[in-house]
C-alpha cells in the first residue's frame, strides 16, 4: 500500500531574500486580477490593467514624488519594526508634522524670512512630530502597554485633531471651505521641472537614507535595535536601558515620518483639506507595506517602494483610461501583502512530499 | 536487559541511523554517522563541544531533517519529519534548551503535551505524579509553579518528566545530568536503570565521561561530525575516551591553583535578602566578601538562592533588605548598567536567553562588550573577534557567522569570552561552565587563571560541584537560601560539602 505524507521541513540554505517580496508581488498582482476579472464579471480586462501597471513603471518622473514619501516613510517605520517595535501610527506622526508646519507656515509671521523659513517650518514640523509620537513612545517604554493598538488609535486622534482645527481656528475665511488657506509661497518647497517632486524633498530622502543607514550598521543605538528585534533581554543584562531604547527607537521613526509630513505639505498640498480622512494619501499605512516587504533591508526597500509607487501611480492611470477604479491599487497592495504572508514560510522552509511504500 | 548482562550484539538494534550527514551553511556537523540503539540499554553519546551530538539527536528526534542518510525502527524505514512523528515512533529529546511554555504552569505544560497523544489529562493525577517525581530526586519544586520561575536545570527535570509519561521508548537526554550533585545523580541514575530494565533505551549525552563510564553500557564518540569511537563501555579507560575525543590528555594533569593576589575585598554583601519569581525569599540574609584575585564558588543544589543572589549583585534583582558594596561604593539596587561600568562582567544562568543575541553575528556580539559609545568601531571588535576565537578554542567558520548557527558549546564559549574579557574588576557567573567539554573547560580555567593575577575576582556558582570544587580557591555551599558552610580549596571535603547541600 502506498501512504502519501507531506511535511514542512527547514531547507538546507534558505532561498535568497529578495525572491519572496518578487514572488509575493508576482502573485498578489495576479490574484488580484483574477479576483477582479471574477467581480467584474469579466467587464474588467486583466490585461488593460496589467498595460496599465507597465506604463506607470516606465514612469520614474511621475513617480518620484510618492518614491522619495514613501522611502523616507519606509525608512522611519524600518527602523521601529527592526527593533520588533511595531510603530502603526505612521499617519499620526506625519499629519502631526504638518500641523506644526502649517502653522509656521500660515501664523509665526516667519514664513517670508528667506533662506531660513523652510528650516524653520522643518523645525516646527519635526517638533510637533515628536510631540506626537513621544506620548506613544513613554506609554510604551514606562507602561509597557503595546504599541500597535497605542500608535493605530493615535492615528485616528490626530485626524480629529488636525479636523478640528481645520475645521475651527484655520479655515480659510474667502468662501469658508472646509480647509486652510494657501501657505504662502515663500514656504513651498522647489519643484524639479518634468516631475512631480521637489528638490527639497529629494534632498531630505538622501539624508534619510544616510541616516538610516549610519544609525543601523555604525552606532550603537543601531545595534541594539537589531538585538532589541532579536532578543530584548539581553540589553537589559549588558546594562542597557530598554524602557529608553524603545523610546529612542519611536522618536527616530516618528521624526523621519514627520520629515515626509512637512514635504507632503511644502512640496505636493500646500493646504490641509478637511475630513482628513477623505484626503489623506495613506502614506503612513502604504510606508508599512513597503518596510514590510523591504525585509526589513534598506538594499530591498529602494525596489519594493518603487514597485508600490508603480502601482499607486497605475491607480492614476487605471482611471484615466476608465478601466476601473482607483481602489483597485487596493486591492492589489491587499493581495500583495496576502501572498507575502504566506509565502513568507517558503524563506526557510519547503514542502517535501514522502511517498511511502 | 542491559548490555553488560546479555549478548548485546545477538540483538536487532531497535534503531538504526544509516549515513546521517548534515550541513550547517559550511560547516559539516554529521558526516555519514551510523548509529544505532538497542532496546534495554543506556547508550553514551561523547564528544568535544561542536562535534555534532546535539544535532545528531536533533534528527533522530524530527527538529532537523538530515541532509541524506537514513533511519529505521525495527527494521521499518521512518522519516521522523517532526517532534511529534518522533514522540509518536516513541523518540522523546530533553534538550539542552528547555523548550517549555514560561507562562504556563508545570502542570500546565504537562497537559499541553500529554493531551494532544490522548495520554493523562487530569491535573490531580500529573500534579501527583510530579510530586513523587521530584521527591524522588530530592527537588524542592512545587508543581504549580510558574515554568518562568525555574532555574534553567529545574526546567530540564521537568522535561525529563514529561518524556517518561509521554512514555518513550527511546530518551534522549543532552546534557542533563551534568548539574546534579552525586547524591541526587545517583537517584536519577538509578532511575535510568530502572526504566532501561523494562526495554527502554536512553541516549546520554554528557561531558562527563566518568559518569558515562558509570553508568553507560555502550558508548559512541563523535568528533568533528565523524564517529571516532563505538565501543561497550567495559574494560575502556577514561585516557582512551579522553584521547578519541580531544585528541590529547596531557591537560589533565596540568595543575591550576587560584590564590588571592591579596586580601582586599572587591565586594561585600551584608545581609541581603532577595525574592525569588513567586514572591517568596529566595535569600535570607546573606552575607559573603570576595577578595581581590579570588574565585569564589558557591555550591549548592539547584534552586537554593545561588542564581538570585548573584542576579541581585549584578542588579538584575531587587534587594529587599540588607547592602551590597564593590570595593567601597553602595551598588545595593543600583541598576545593571551602573554596576556594569565599574568593570563588572556577568555570564546569565541561561545564554540563550539572557546572553547573547543569536540573530546577530559572532562580531556584533562582541560588541555588545561596550555600549558607552555612540559610534561603533567595527575593526576593532573584528581583531578581537579573531583573537577570541583562536584564544578560546571557538570553532567557527567566520568571525561574522550567525550566533544561532554555532553549537550549545560554542555558543557558550562566545559568551564567556565577552564577558570575562570585558570585566576589570569582578565576573560573576551563573553556570560558568554549562555546555563546555573537558578541555574547554581547562581552557577557561587556565584564562580566568590569568586574569586573576593581573586582580579580576570572580565569584560564581555552577550546579556541577565537581567545577565547583576544581575552580575555587574559596567555596560556599548555599541551602534554602542561606550559606551553610565555607571551604577553603586546600580543605575542602566533598562529601562535607555534598552533606551541607541536601541536610
Amino acid at each position: 500500500m502506498i501512504s502519501i505524507n507531506i511535511a514542512i521541513v527547514k531547507r538546507k540554505k534558505p532561498l535568497p531574500k529578495w525572491l519572496i517580496p518578487l514572488l509575493s508581488l508576482i502573485s498578489g498582482i495576479l490574484t488580484s486580477l483574477l479576483i477582479l476579472y471574477v467581480v467584474s464579471h469579466g467587464s474588467i480586462n486583466p490585461l488593460d490593467v496589467l498595460i496599465a501597471i507597465g506604463n506607470s513603471i516606465t514612469q520614474p518622473n511621475l513617480l518620484l514624488k510618492n518614491y522619495a514619501m514613501l522611502l523616507v516613510i519606509g525608512c522611519g517605520l524600518l527602523i521601529s519594526f527592526k527593533a520588533a517595535i511595531w510603530n502603526i501610527g505612521g499617519e499620526g506622526q506625519f499629519y502631526f508634522a504638518v500641523i506644526g508646519a502649517a502653522w509656521f507656515a500660515l501664523y509665526s509671521g516667519l514664513a517670508e524670512i528667506p533662506i531660513i523659513n523652510k528650516f524653520l517650518m522643518i523645525a516646527l514640523g519635526l517638533t510637533t512630530a515628536l510631540i506626537w509620537i513621544l506620548i506613544a513612545a513613554l506609554i510604551r517604554g514606562y507602561i509597557g502597554l503595546d504599541e500597535v493598538p497605542v500608535t493605530l488609535l493615535m492615528n485616528y486622534i490626530a485626524y480629529n485633531i488636525v479636523d478640528y482645527l481645520v475645521n475651527n481656528h484655520w479655515r480659510e475665511q474667502v468662501y469658508r471651505y472646509t480647509r486652510t488657506p494657501t501657505i504662502p509661497v515663500e514656504t513651498w518647497f522647489t519643484n524639479i521641472p518634468f516631475t512631480n517632486a521637489t528638490l527639497e524633498l529629494l534632498l531630505i530622502t538622501l539624508v534619510t537614507i544616510l541616516l538610516t543607514w549610519i544609525i543601523l550598521n555604525y552606532t550603537y543605538i543601531g545595534l541594539f535595535i537589531r538585538t532589541m528585534g532579536s532578543n530584548p533581554n539581553v540589553l537589559k543584562t549588558i546594562g542597557v536601558d530598554v524602557s529608553k531604547t524603545i523610546i529612542y527607537v519611536l522618536i527616530i521613526s516618528g521624526l523621519l515620518i514627520g520629515l515626509a509630513g512637512v514635504s507632503y505639505l511644502a512640496g505636493d498640498t500646500h493646504l490641509i483639506s478637511s475630513p482628513v480622512i477623505a484626503h489623506t494619501p495613506y502614506y503612513g499605512y502604504t510606508g508599512i507595506l513597503v518596510a514590510w516587504l523591504s525585509l526589513l533591508e534598506l538594499k530591498y526597500l529602494f525596489v519594493t517602494t518603487y514597485i508600490v509607487s508603480a502601482l499607486i501611480n497605475a491607480g492614476i492611470n487605471i482611471q484615466i483610461v476608465g478601466v476601473g477604479g482607483a481602489s483597485i491599487v487596493n486591492l492589489m497592495i491587499g493581495s500583495i501583502l496576502l501572498t507575502y504572508t504566506i509565502l513568507f514560510v517558503f524563506h526557510e522552509y519547503s514542502v517535501k512530499i514522502i511517498i511511502k511504500k | 536487559m542491559s548490555i553488560k548482562n546479555s549478548n548485546f550484539f545477538s540483538k536487532q538494534p531497535f534503531l538504526v541511523a544509516k549515513g546521517v550527514s548534515k550541513t550547517f551553511s559550511t560547516i559539516k556537523a554529521l558526516d555519514k554517522v551510523d548509529f544505532n540503539i538497542y532496546s534495554g540499554q543506556i547508550h553514551g553519546l561523547l564528544g568535544e563541544n561542536g562535534s555534532g551530538k546535539s544535532t545528531l539527536v536533533k534528527i533522530l528526534y524530527g527538529i532537523y531533517t538530515p541532509d541524506e542518510g537514513e533511519i529505521y525502527i525495527n527494521n521499518k524505514r521512518v522519516y521522523i519529519t517532526s517532534p511529534s512523528v518522533a514522540i509518536k515512533n516513541g523518540i522523546v529529546l530533553v534538550s539542552q534548551t528547555p523548550i517549555l511554555i514560561d507562562k504556563f504552569t508545570i502542570v500546565e505544560n504537562m497537559l499541553m503535551s500529554l493531551k494532544q497523544y490522548s495520554l493523562l489529562t487530569k491535573s490531580k493525577t500529573i500534579y501527583s505524579f510530579l510530586t513523587d517525581f521530584f521527591n524522588k530526586i530530592g527537588l524542592k519544586i512545587d508543581p504549580n509553579t510558574e515554568v518562568y520561575k525555574l532555574s534553567y536545570t529545574e526546567k530540564q527535570f521537568v522535561e525529563i518528566f514529561r518524556a517518561i509519561l509521554l512514555n518513550a521508548k527511546i530518551l534522549l537526554l543532552d546534557e542533563v545530568t551534568t548539574f546534579l550533585p552525586s547524591s541526587e545523580k545517583k537517584k536519577l541514575y538509578s532511575l535510568f536503570k530502572e526504566l532501561v530494565k523494562t526495554g527502554r533505551s536512553i541516549v546520554l549525552i554528557t561531558h562527563k565521561i566518568s559518569d558515562a563510564l558509570e553508568i553507560c553500557d555502550y558508548l559512541t564518540i563523535l568528533r568533528r561530525g565523524r564517529v571516532v569511537l563505538n565501543t561497550p563501555c567495559s574494560g575502556i579507560s577514561i585516557d582512551y575516551i579522553r584521547k578519541n575525543m580531544f585528541g590529547e590528555t596531557d591537560y589533565i594533569n596540568s595543575k591550576i591553583h587560584v590564590e588571592p593576589v591579596s586580601n582586599k575585598l572587591v565586594l561585600k554583601t551584608e545581609n541581603i535578602w532577595v525574592r525569588g519569581g513567586s514572591g517568596e525569599y529566595r535569600v535570607k540574609g546573606v552575607s559573603i566578601y570576595l577578595r581581590k584575585g579570588e574565585v569564589l564558588g558557591i555550591a549548592g543544589v539547584t534552586g537554593n538562592g545561588q542564581i538570585e543572589l548573584l542576579e541581585a549583585i549584578y542588579g538584575l534583582k531587587k534587594i529587599e533588605k540588607g547592602r551590597v558594596f564593590i570595593e567601597n561604593t553602595d551598588v545595593t539596587n543600583k541598576d545593571t548598567g551602573f554596576i556594569r561600568k565599574i568593570g563588572i562582567g556577568f555570564i546569565p544562568d541561561d545564554p540563550i536567553k539572557y546572553g547573547l543575541s543569536i540573530e546577530n553575528n559572532i562580531v556584533e556580539n562582541y560588541a555588545l562588550m561596550e555600549t558607552n559609545s555612540f559610534l561603533i568601531n567595527w575593526s576593532l571588535f573584528e581583531k578581537n573577534a579573531r583573537e577570541y576565537i583562536d584564544k578560546y578554542n571557538i570553532t567557527t567558520p567566520d568571525v561574522y557567522y550567525p550566533v544561532k548557527l554555532l553549537s550549545g558549546g560554542n555558543l557558550m564559549k562566545v559568551l564567556i569570552s565577552r564577558e570575562l574579557e570585558y570585566s576589570s574588576k569582578i565576573l560573576i557567573a551563573c553556570n560558568l561552565t554549562r555546555g563546555l567539554d573537558e578541555y574547554t573547560k581547562y581552557l577557561v580555567k587556565k584564562l580566568i587563571y590569568e586574569k586573576t593575577k593581573n586582580g579580576l575576582s570572580v565569584i560564581f556558582t555552577s550546579d556541577d560541584l565537581d567545577d565547583v570544587l576544581e575552580f575555587s580557591s574559596r567555596i560556599l555551599v548555599m541551602n534554602s537560601g542561606i550559606v551553610v558552610g565555607e571551604f577553603s580549596a586546600n580543605n575542602v571535603n566533598r562529601d562535607e560539602v555534598e552533606k551541607l547541600m541536601v541536610m
